[in-house]
């Protein structure tokens, strides 16, 4: 880490908006608050330049919006990493990196800024492992998952757009994201093919819930959508047409746990409107019942719990499909302007 | 002289919270239960509340259950449980 001396420290604060007395995040399960002040502390060990600033300030507003709850993905066994996609003009103004190896390493912007977030979590909220980060594994990416869209190769008016955020202007979107699945698809062009892949690997039994999930198309992958139109609504829901399992394996697989058949929503998910009322006994939640053959279970509930956006180099068939934490719904996608 | 700052939020401990009045005894109190939201967190409160009704005499039990673990209570779910409970226990169940 970089040694935050009073210097630095000044020097980062004056790059935002701020005062460093001013709150950026309250969390309300252990009533702690990070100012601007210590936010700017933790962006200088994380090794942001000051230019970064003003995005760290926004990516903590976001994953500090209360319907976030980040006690949640801070703490849980799920082992969450922050994830953070930005938008706008500031992406080329700090540097971060939408194109090849966005994920990976080799850009400042795309390592520090999911850092300086990561030190906030453990300096301020203590959210350190084995005390109150619970991740039975964790993965890398809570080191720093921070990268920028890559809207010119997107179909679609970019990310923060469709998120009601005012063209022309910069935007963080945050997730509580698992570890990445690679969607590898090298022949198919026709967007029913190539999305296949993709319904594929988002209704995997080992993640199968009713959350939500984030898709970032290859370049490649993207130009085969926008060369047939494929709205992103409409790439919406076909993946949510196609990423379902039937009833059936999930029991088999012991995904169905007893207490989801109390739960009105929870039940809702796996039998849709008919509500369940076909699940009968104590053990109904293990026993493959007649019918539960042909009852098809969505990954999340509905076509807006797919998020869509593009990243990645010119080359290669290469996607990531990151699905949310947790076995339940969790946490929604917060989207927060970066002040200019 | 360069100075070093703390990263940390040791120096702003959280705000001290004063603890409820303690009943002397269980025998026809009012009894919440405040579950998490996760699969069993219910489950195991239930029998919790079992064996303080067979062994305190508990009257009345009112449950509550979170909508979501990673929320706090609702203020005016802790509102009720405050007004209407002698006594509250809450467990994480998964």
């Amino acid at each position: 880490v970089v040694p935050p001396t009073a210097a630095l420290v000044e020097r980062m604060l004056a790059a935002g908006p701020w005062r460093a007395a001013d709150v950026l995040l309250h969390e309300p399960v252990r009533d702690r608050s990070v100012t601007a002040w210590h936010l700017a502390i933790n962006a200088v060990m994380a090794g942001c330049r000051p230019e970064y600033f003003p995005v760290v300030g926004a990516a903590l507003a976001a994953i500090g919006d209360p319907e976030f709850k980040l006690h949640g993905p801070a703490t849980s066994t799920g082992g969450a990493a922050l994830m953070v996609i930005v938008n706008g003009p500031v992406r080329e103004a700090i540097g971060l990196r939408h194109g090849v190896n966005l994920f990976g390493p080799g850009a400042r912007a795309n390592a520090t800024i999911g850092r300086a977030l990561r030190l906030v979590l453990l300096n301020c909220l203590e959210c350190h492992p084995g005390v109150l980060d619970q991740s039975t594994q964790g993965w890398a990416g809570k080191y720093s998952l921070c990268f920028a869209e890559h809207e010119a190769a997107s179909p679609w008016e970019p990310l923060h757009v469709s998120r009601g955020v005012a063209a022309g202007r910069s935007a963080v979107t945050v997730f509580a994201a698992e570890s990445g699945h690679n969607v590898l698809v090298h022949a198919a062009r026709e967007p029913e093919r190539l999305l296949r892949s993709f319904a594929d690997a988002m209704a995997a039994l080992g993640s199968l819930s009713p959350g939500r999930s984030v898709i970032v198309f290859a370049p490649e992958h993207a130009r085969y959508l926008a060369l047939a139109g494929w709205s992103r609504a409409r790439t919406q829901a076909w993946l949510y047409e196609h990423a379902s399992r039937r009833l059936s394996d999930l029991k088999r697989a012991g995904k169905v746990e007893a207490q989801f058949l109390e739960n009105a929503e929870t039940r809702r998910w796996l039998y849709g409107e008919s509500g369940g009322s076909e699940a009968v006994g104590a053990d109904a939640h293990e026993r493959v019942l007649p019918g539960d053959d042909a009852i098809f279970v969505h990954r999340g509930l509905g076509p807006d719990d797919i998020l869509l956006s593009v990243g990645g180099g010119d080359a290669g068939g290469h996607s990531a499909f990151f699905p949310s934490w947790s076995r339940g719904r969790s946490v929604p996608f917060v989207t927060k302007e970066v002040p200019a | 002289m360069i100075r070093i700052l703390d990263p940390t939020l040791r120096a702003t401990p959280p705000r001290p919270a004063v603890g409820a009045r303690r009943p002397a005894r269980l025998g026809g109190a009012t009894l919440g239960l405040l579950a998490n939201g996760k699969t069993h967190g219910m489950a195991f409160l239930d029998r919790v509340a079992e064996h303080l009704a067979t062994r305190h005499g508990v009257a009345e039990i009112l449950r509550v259950t979170k909508p979501n673990a990673s929320a706090t209570v609702s203020p005016d779910d802790a509102a009720m449980l405050a007004k209407r409970c002698a006594v509250v226990v809450t467990a994480i169940g998964d």
